[in-house]
This record gives C-alpha cells, sequence and structure tokens, in this order.
C-alpha cells in the first residue's frame, strides 16, 4: 500500500482506538470516588483539624513562655512583627513586653520567625480561617493592653518552657473574634479616607 | 521620556489591509499568568506574535538586597510558585557558595526528594495545563488531583501547600515526619501505575497527538542559539540535565536517565515532544526519589549558620535543574548582612525570545499550543 | 468551641427538607411529564378530520373552512409552545447532567447543593441569568447585538415541529420532515454570524467566522450520511422512517445495512460539528478564543445562546435516534398492533394511550443515552484545529458519505433476508464490543494502584 493511503485509513483506526481508550479511562472514573471534600459544612471534622502538625496557619505567641529576645521580629523578612519592651514602673529590674502585634493580613507564613524563637513561644497554628471587615482586625494583639504588659520569661536551664498546647490560645483569639468590628482605636486613620 | 513598551512592540507590527492586532492577553485564559502576545494576524494564520512582558513585575530582584540573605527564601517561592522547593535549593546553594558551607548528606537527600516531588507535581500542572490549553479539561482536573497527593505529602514535610520555604542556608528546616517515607513510596506505586492511565487518557489521542506533532519544530541549533533550558531544551533533541551534568546536592548518587526529545509523533523538537519529556521527566524523578528514599543517610539536617550571616565580599553562583529548565542563582556580597545584588536567571524568561521567531505562520491554535509547551508561569519571566 | 468562620459540620448526613424534596421531584419528574402529558392529549387532534370529529361530537359546526383553519392554527401553536417549552426544560436539565457527570469524570463531586442532587441548580442559574446586567458593548451594533440570540433561537425551535417524540407524538408529520429539519437546524449559525458581527470584538468574529466555515462545510456530509435512512425507507418524512425500521436492534437501519452503520457516526460527527460541541466547539473555543461569538454577551441573550447549544443536543440525538436507532418503535410491538389498540371511535382509549407512553419513553431513553453520549465526548476530547476540522469533514466524512450512499443505493435492492442477516451480525457485534469496552474500564481502574470502585460521595 503507497504510504499515503496508509496514512489515510491509519489515522481512522488511530482515532477509533485512542477514543475507545479515552472514553473508558472517563468511564471508569464515574465509578471512582471524586477526592474533592466539601469545604467548609461537609467535612467530618474542621478542615483545620485535618491538617497536618506542621501546618504554617496563624502564628500564635504564649506570652507566658515568651523571653522578649525579638529574634522572631528581627528575623521576619517584612516587618509582620512588632514588639515593644519597656521597664516595668513597679519593678524597675523586671523588663516588660507592652506589644506584641502580628499583622496576620500581612505575614507570608515562612516561618522563619519560629524557628528562631528560644522557647517555642511563637508558633504557627493549623487555623487559617479567619475574615473581619476591616482588615486591621487581622493585626492579633497578644499583649491587649499596654497597661497590663507580660513579664519576660526567664528559661530555666535543662527545663522545657511550660508553653500552653499549640493551637489553644488561637482558638480563643479567633472564637473572641467579631466579624463586623470596627477599626481598632490604636489605628491611625489614613488622610481623606474614613475608616469605620 | 522613553517611548512606553506597548508602543515599542506595537511598532514593529505593520499590519496590511488584510490583517489584524490582536491582544493574546495580559487577560487570556491560555497565557499562563499575566503576560501580553501581541500578534498580527491574517485571519486564523499569524503573522508574528510578539511577548510583551512585565505585567507582574513585583520586584523579586531588588527585595534580594533588603531582606537579609535567610530573610530571602520566602521570596524564592514566590518566582515559581510552580516548584518552589528547587527554586529554594538554587537559592540556598548561591548562598552556601558565598559563605564555604558544607550541607550535611541528609539533608542534601532531604532537599532531592521534596526537590522531585516538586518536580513532578510543577509537571503535573504543566502537561494538565497544556492539555486543557488544546481543549480537554479532563486531564487537567486529574493532573491537579494528582498534584494535590503531592501537595499533601509536602505539607507534611514542611508545613506549606504552595510556597515550600523548605530549604535553608546550610539545610533545611524539617526532618521528614514518621511514616512520611511509607506515604511517599505509596503514592510513587501509585504514579507509576498512574501514568500508563494519563497515556490512554490523552498523551496518545490522535487529536491531541495531530494538534501538538510537527508543531513549532525547534531545531537543536535554534534551541542553542535562543538559549532554551530544561525539558524545553531536551525536547529539541540535546540532553543537557544540570543535575546530570553538574551533579550538584546528593544527586551524583543516583542513577536516572534524562529523557529527550524523539519525534515520536512528528518531528524532533516540537510541541509534542516537549509535552513528553515532561511526562518521561516524572517518571525519572520516581526513580531518583526511590533511591533517595533507600540510601536516605542518618545525621544532621542544618550545618551550623549564624541567624544573620555576613559573607565576605565576593560572588556565587547556584545552578539547579528546575522543573522549568535551569534555575540559576547569582549573588553578589558586599560582606554586609544584604545581599549586594540578586539575580535569577530562569526558563520561562529565556523561553519568550523564540517566540516571535517559532511564532510566524502559525495557526491561532498552534500559538496557544506553543506557549503551553513552554510550560511558562509568569513571575518567572518577571521577576 | 464556635469558630466564626468554621460552619456546624452535622450537615454531613444529609437529609433534605421536604420543600426541596417536593421541588426538585416536581421539576425532576413533573415538569416534563407534564409537558408530555399535554402533548399526547393534544396531539391525536391535531389533524384537521380528527379536529372536525371531536367538533362534530360537542355538537358544534366547523365546517366552514375559516373556522376549522383557525382551530387547527391555535392548536399548532399551543403544541409548538408546549415544544419550545420542552426543549428550554431539556437544556436546563442537560447542564446540571453535563455538570454532574462531567463533576465526577474530573474526581469532582459537582454541583450537589441547591435542591436534592443539586438538580435545582439549573434553575438556579436560569434565574441568576435573567437578573444579570444586559451589558452592550459601546461600540457594537445594538440592534443587531440584541436580534442575535434569537435568530439562533429560532433555530433551534423550528426543527422541534418535525422532531417525533412518540408512534402518534409528533406536531405536525411533514412529508419533507428531514429535509425541513437540516434547513431549519442551520439557521442557529445565522445568529452566531451576526452576534460575531455585532459584537465589534475581534474574538468574537473569529469565532463567528469559524462558526459559518464550520456548519456550512459539515451540512454536507451530514445531507449526504442522512440520504442513507432515506433511500432505506424510502420517504423523507420523520415517522415513515421509524415506521419502516423496527423495535429490536437488529431492525434498526443501523444495523441492517453495513453502510448505514458507517453514515450514522458520520452523521452523529456532522452534527456533533453542527452543533458546536467538543472536539467541534471552535467558534467558542474557551483557551483560544475567549468565548468566541458570545464573547461580550451577558445575562438573558448569554442564557439564549447557552440554551440553544444545550438544547440542540436534544435536536442531534433525536434526528439520530429516529434515522438510525429505530426511533419509537417498542420491542415485539408492532405499529399495527399500537393502532389496533387506538379503536374507531373519536376519541382513543386508554390502552392506546399507554403505548404511545411507552413509545415516548423509548425515544427518550435513546435519545438521553446519545445525549450523554455527546457529553462523555466532550470531557474526554480535546479541541481538533481549525484545518484539521477541514480535512476532517473534506477529506473523511464527506467522501465516506458518499460512499455509504454509493454502497445503499445497490444493498436496497438485495432481499430482506439479507438485511436480517446482516441486522443480526452486526447488532451481536455491538454487543460485544460493548462487552469489551466494560472489561477495559473495569481494567482501568484494575491497572491503577489505590483505585477502586467507589460509588459513594456524590
Amino acid at each position: 500500500m503507497p504510504e499515503t493511503v496508509r496514512n489515510y485509513f491509519g489515522a481512522i483506526t488511530d482515532v477509533v482506538q485512542t477514543f475507545w481508550q479515552g472514553l473508558s479511562v472517563t468511564l471508569s472514573h464515574m465509578l471512582r470516588r471524586p477526592i474533592t471534600i466539601q469545604y467548609p459544612d461537609r467535612t467530618e471534622k474542621r478542615v483545620a483539624d485535618m491538617l497536618p502538625a506542621r501546618y504554617r496557619g496563624f502564628l500564635e505567641v504564649d506570652m507566658a513562655v515568651c523571653t522578649g529576645c525579638l529574634a522572631c521580629a528581627r528575623a521576619c523578612p517584612i516587618d509582620v512583627i512588632k514588639i515593644s519592651v519597656d521597664k516595668d514602673p513597679a519593678n524597675p529590674k523586671q523588663r516588660v513586653i507592652t506589644q506584641f502585634d502580628i499583622d496576620e493580613s500581612k505575614c507570608m507564613f515562612c516561618g522563619l520567625c519560629v524557628e528562631q524563637c528560644p522557647t517555642g513561644a511563637i508558633s504557627h497554628t493549623r487555623e487559617f480561617e479567619s475574615t473581619v471587615r476591616v482588615m486591621e482586625n487581622l493585626v492579633f494583639r497578644w499583649v491587649p493592653d499596654a497597661a497590663k504588659p507580660a513579664p519576660f520569661y526567664r528559661p530555666v536551664k535543662g527545663q522545657d518552657a511550660p508553653r500552653a498546647p499549640v493551637g489553644s490560645l488561637m482558638r480563643g483569639y479567633l472564637a473572641a473574634q467579631v466579624w463586623a468590628a470596627p477599626a481598632p482605636d490604636w489605628v491611625v486613620p489614613a488622610p481623606g479616607k474614613d475608616k469605620g | 521620556m522613553a517611548e512606553p513598551v506597548e508602543r515599542q512592540v506595537l511598532r514593529r507590527l505593520t499590519p496590511s489591509d488584510e490583517e489584524i492586532v490582536i491582544n493574546f492577553g495580559p487577560q487570556h485564559p491560555s497565557t499562563h499568568g499575566v503576560i501580553d502576545f501581541v500578534t498580527q494576524t491574517n485571519g486564523e494564520i499569524i503573522r508574528r506574535s510578539i511577548p510583551d512582558i512585565g505585567y507582574l513585575h513585583r520586584g523579586l530582584e531588588k527585595i534580594g538586597e533588603a531582606v537579609g540573605y535567610p530573610g530571602y527564601m520566602p521570596f524564592t517561592d514566590r518566582i515559581d510558585y510552580l516548584a518552589a522547593m528547587l527554586a529554594n535549593e538554587g537559592y540556598a546553594m548561591a548562598v552556601e557558595r558565598l559563605l564555604k558551607l558544607e550541607v550535611p548528606p541528609r539533608a542534601k537527600y532531604l532537599r532531592a526528594i521534596a526537590g522531585e516531588l516538586c518536580r513532578i507535581s510543577s509537571h503535573w500542572v504543566a502537561v494538565g495545563s497544556m492539555a486543557a490549553d488544546i481543549g480537554a479539561s479532563t486531564p487537567l482536573t486529574h493532573a491537579l488531583r494528582e498534584r494535590e497527593a503531592i501537595n499533601d505529602l509536602l505539607e507534611e514535610l514542611c508545613g506549606a501547600r504552595l510556597t515550600f520555604n523548605y530549604a535553608r542556608i546550610g539545610g533545611v528546616s524539617f526532618d521528614a515526619p514518621e511514616g512520611w517515607r511509607e506515604k511517599v513510596l505509596r503514592y510513587l506505586d501509585h504514579l507509576d501505575s498512574y501514568i500508563q492511565e494519563w497515556d490512554r487518557l490523552i498523551s496518545l489521542n490522535e487529536i491531541y497527538v495531530k494538534r501538538l506533532a510537527k508543531v513549532a519544530v525547534i531545531s537543536r541549533e535554534k534551541a542553542i542559539a535562543y538559549g532554551l533550558c530544561g525539558p524545553n531544551l531536551r525536547a529539541s533533541g540535546i540532553s543537557w540535565d544540570t543535575r546530570r551534568d553538574l551533579a550538584y546536592g546528593a544527586y551524583p548518587e543516583f542513577k536516572f536517565d534524562v529523557p529527550v526529545g524523539e519525534g515520536k509523533m512528528g518531528v524532533k523538537g516540537d510541541c509534542w515532544d516537549r509535552y513528553a519529556v515532561r511526562v518521561l521527566e516524572m517518571l525519572e524523578s520516581s526513580k531518583i526519589i526511590r533511591q533517595a528514599l533507600a540510601k536516605l543517610p542518618e545525621g544532621e539536617i542544618m550545618a551550623k549558620v549564624a541567624r544573620k550571616p555576613k559573607p565576605e565580599a565576593g560572588e556565587a553562583i547556584g545552578r539547579v535543574e528546575s522543573a522549568r529548565g535551569e534555575m540559576c542563582y547569582y549573588v553578589v556580597s558586599d560582606g554586609s548582612e544584604n545581599a549586594y545584588r540578586v539575580r535569577v536567571r530562569t526558563g520561562s524568561f529565556m523561553a519568550m525570545g523564540i517566540i516571535e521567531e517559532m511564532s510566524q505562520g502559525l495557526m491561532i491554535a498552534d500559538l496557544i499550543a506553543l506557549i503551553a509547551s513552554f510550560d511558562i508561569v509568569a513571575p518567572e519571566i518577571d521577576r | 468551641m464556635k469558630i466564626t468562620t468554621a460552619l456546624d459540620s452535622t450537615s454531613l448526613t444529609r437529609r433534605y427538607p421536604k420543600t426541596a424534596l417536593a421541588t426538585t421531584l416536581f421539576f425532576m419528574l413533573a415538569l416534563p411529564f407534564l409537558l408530555y402529558v399535554v402533548l399526547l392529549l393534544m396531539l391525536p387532534f391535531n389533524r384537521p378530520e380528527a379536529l372536525n370529529a371531536v367538533a362534530q361530537r360537542l355538537g358544534w359546526d366547523l365546517g366552514h373552512s375559516l373556522y376549522r383553519d383557525t382551530w387547527y392554527g391555535v392548536i399548532l401553536l399551543v403544541e409548538g409552545t408546549v415544544v419550545a417549552l420542552y426543549a428550554a426544560v431539556f437544556a436546563g436539565v442537560t447542564t446540571w447532567v453535563e455538570r454532574r457527570i462531567a463533576g465526577r469524570m474530573q474526581s469532582r463531586i459537582g454541583p450537589n447543593r441547591p435542591g436534592v442532587f443539586g438538580f435545582m441548580s439549573w434553575v438556579a442559574d436560569a434565574f441568576k441569568m435573567l437578573f444579570k446586567e444586559d451589558l452592550i458593548p459601546a461600540e457594537a451594533d445594538r440592534l443587531l447585538f440584541r436580534a442575535a440570540p434569537y435568530f439562533s433561537m429560532v433555530g433551534l425551535t423550528l426543527p422541534f415541529v418535525v422532531l417525533p417524540f412518540g408512534e402518534s407524538v409528533v406536531v405536525a408529520d411533514l412529508n419533507v420532515g428531514v429535509f425541513y429539519l437540516t434547513a431549519t437546524s442551520a439557521f442557529i449559525v445565522v445568529g452566531i454570524l451576526v452576534s460575531g458581527w455585532a459584537s465589534n470584538s475581534k474574538w468574537a468574529l473569529f469565532g463567528a467566522v469559524r462558526g459559518a466555515a464550520q456548519v456550512v462545510s459539515y451540512e454536507i456530509p451530514a445531507g449526504i450520511a442522512i440520504m442513507v435512512p432515506v433511500m432505506m425507507a424510502g420517504t423523507l418524512s420523520m415517522q415513515g422512517i421509524i415506521r419502516a425500521q423496527g423495535g429490536l436492534p437488529w431492525q434498526w437501519f443501523a444495523c441492517q445495512n453495513p453502510a448505514a452503520f458507517v453514515a450514522f457516526f458520520i452523521s452523529v460527527t456532522a452534527s456533533l460539528a453542527e452543533g458546536n460541541r467538543t472536539p467541534f466547539d471552535l467558534p467558542e473555543a474557551e483557551s483560544e478564543l475567549v468565548a468566541g461569538y458570545h464573547a461580550e454577551y451577558s445575562g438573558f441573550r448569554i442564557a439564549l445562546f447557552l440554551m440553544v447549544e444545550w438544547a440542540n443536543m436534544w435536536i442531534m440525538g433525536a434526528l439520530a435516534v429516529t434515522l438510525f436507532l429505530g426511533g419509537w418503535q417498542i420491542p415485539f410491538v408492532s405499529v399495527e398492533m399500537i393502532n389496533q389498540t387506538r379503536g374507531t371511535e373519536v376519541f382513543p382509549t386508554l390502552l392506546w394511550f399507554g403505548w404511545q407512553l411507552v413509545s415516548l419513553l423509548v425515544f427518550a431513553v435513546k435519545t438521553w443515552l446519545l445525549v450523554i453520549l455527546f457529553i462523555w465526548l466532550r470531557w474526554t476530547l480535546p479541541r481538533v484545529r481549525v484545518d484539521q476540522m477541514m480535512a476532517l469533514c473534506w477529506k473523511y466524512l464527506v467522501p465516506g458519505a458518499f460512499a455509504c450512499f454509493i454502497f445503499t443505493l445497490f444493498w436496497v435492492m438485495v432481499p430482506a433476508s439479507v438485511h436480517l442477516v446482516s441486522g443480526v451480525v452486526l447488532s451481536a457485534g455491538v454487543a460485544l464490543l460493548l462487552v469489551k469496552f466494560a472489561l477495559r474500564t473495569r481494567k482501568n481502574i484494575a491497572q491503577v494502584k489505590g483505585a477502586s470502585v467507589d460509588l459513594s460521595n456524590w
């Protein structure tokens, strides 16, 4: 058979054979289980609880074990963490943390801060869901009140820091969050823009 | 004031009365990101198509001069978001050379395992979106399903599904978790058997083959002349793989083949070859991961590195085989905490140059196939 | 602890409220069934003689031809509306079927929220489309831009006039039915061309020109392939062609004659191309032309275009079933048997209506199977290129259809026993292939490690 003729009829048989294969593959997927889950409401447990332990979600800080070393703030490449330290007015020898803000709306969840923390005070949680009307409310304040600052934690040699279970603090934080909360009062309104 | 780029591009197009200029992009389903292909066509036949890049420029190289050496690592994720592991590794290698660090062997192996997993996931997106661009949407979702399985594995390893930020200067951030090895092996078993089904679904489909074979053939000489790299280069029949030929990291200890284009369905260097090379590379990656998991040494995963390393003044280059070709980080240090200059050479950008020449005489549908076959990731082009 | 963003997962167990169940059942079964019943009750009287008889029985005098024709016209109009409504409902239901099938084939679930199994999603979509903003581009030809969807609508609804639904259920059994159908369904391309031109967009124009070239080319193989059953039946009437076949597979034209078997595939391929379905969806190629000819449309107008596209699948399926697959013929029940049950009265007997209903169902099931095949093809195949589309038409389909035509010229001369032998052999062959296909499908699942048959997660 000349080659052109062979090509002509070969194309027909190729079409039939490959369509046959392709159609049987797609049909076989009708009989397999879809892998998608129905986020967020039709899952067996909360999706945040299904994630692996190392998941890098919202950053949580246990102020009880924070040494105030500022390593996390220095490690952050985009200045998400803002920490202010001061002397305790009542006890000038004791240094305290008056501000520990993490801007979760800006955080890129890279984990560099967590690796630098000597006590594990700052760590990622598996929480990733938070929507608020005013974006500034995504700045999570781990020292909510500057008048009640957190004292520096002094690590004890040969003993692990008594850190609260990872995620427990964040859950409380998120549960208290109100979607339609007005802009926090510490936010300086941008010029010409009415916030609230 | 310089002339705007669009004007410069358009000035080179001189449509006659029978031709029109049409913009494929910046918003178009098949441009794989924000790129504009300014195309002069005579009906379905393309006279010439000029890529107009820069819509996704975020100054990623400039950021490298401001955030310190470890701080730049998460930004490398964003250069090639589909193969972030490999982008991490390249940057880490460059800085390690600056610091004259030796990476522990276990870290090298973990990098190779994570990197190859990431290559498979990146190639899944490449072949899947290529099928979608040719008009079949089912392979795309199947490819994404396969990629999800890898994402789950990598998420378990490092905590993220896309921007892994796994490599560190001097090692990796996490050791493999308990039971991870078995999960990876189970996935690889699945992958090796699944590829056959994938081929039956799409690779060998007659319409698909006819759409890609003999289309936009890039000859050996042209591929070298335009500086193509990675799978795009290998599809033209040139056996060059940084993993094998530069033997960095743990790669000298693995045995694997480098698939090259053979022109099985048409001519060597056509779109189908560029597609097939990627499918075959997934199987090779699977081989590498199996070997690495079998030989994974015990030991440290991080070398001793200062928190804010200050390398001596000098320069270094880290070259890795990324999923989109050779990715090359050039880092210059002036002895301070921040790099003096970070420069990234990427595979997608190298593929842009040849499009103007290759597009001449193609049909509109072929241009889509050509773009898809280069497996472009837009931020890699614009950085 | 209550997290504001995570909902309760109690709804994992699905208990549908009664209203959802009732609405879904209404839209799923009652609505199409209602349309069928209306048709069934009206159609015996859509002949002037039957009308006369009914009128006489009611004591009216319709002897005057003007009155009679007016009544006849009114009844035809109502029937036409019912059929057009059927087309709309079918298009809606098909979107849901297509999305569910596509979802499953792609390892997804597909729309499963509104109503039971997500069936109400097409109703929700229809409402959404109606309430969307109707945008007309500033530089568009406003009159033509608005008119274009209606051209397509006309091309969709006119063929329904001659499409049979059951043994006696057809609006008008024209003696040139097939000819009328091919002529009117080509009207859709006018809408495509007009919309592409009027949109004043390069993408839309590309799509429109592709669409025109495609539909006009594929009319030829489609027309020649249609001639094969027409010759075998010796009539152009749709009902006549079905009556010439039988209820069992070896009595279908597609199996009786090897050439008709080939012509069936040619005809289906050509109608896929005429209906702009994948692999021939070039006029609206998403990855090339964004959305092609309807790129600039929104709201109700795009809903019309999409409705035409989906409802057109019924025409494609019904035409193939009529010409090649035995139409509404019920296995083991001949047309004479049905006619005998009609009785001599003006009003047919209940048994006759029963047989009509069965024939309706037979036809609907066959057509739905073909529609599902079209959907299946769409979610399996990539898209051909413009030149390949033309090459397929002129190099393969036209000569192939012509060869079938010539073959059939001689085939109609061979004795009927040969037809029977060929019918049995061909239908046995097809059955064998189907078994082989099922085994292949089963093997696909067995071959992939970690895959298993699992019909859960709907």
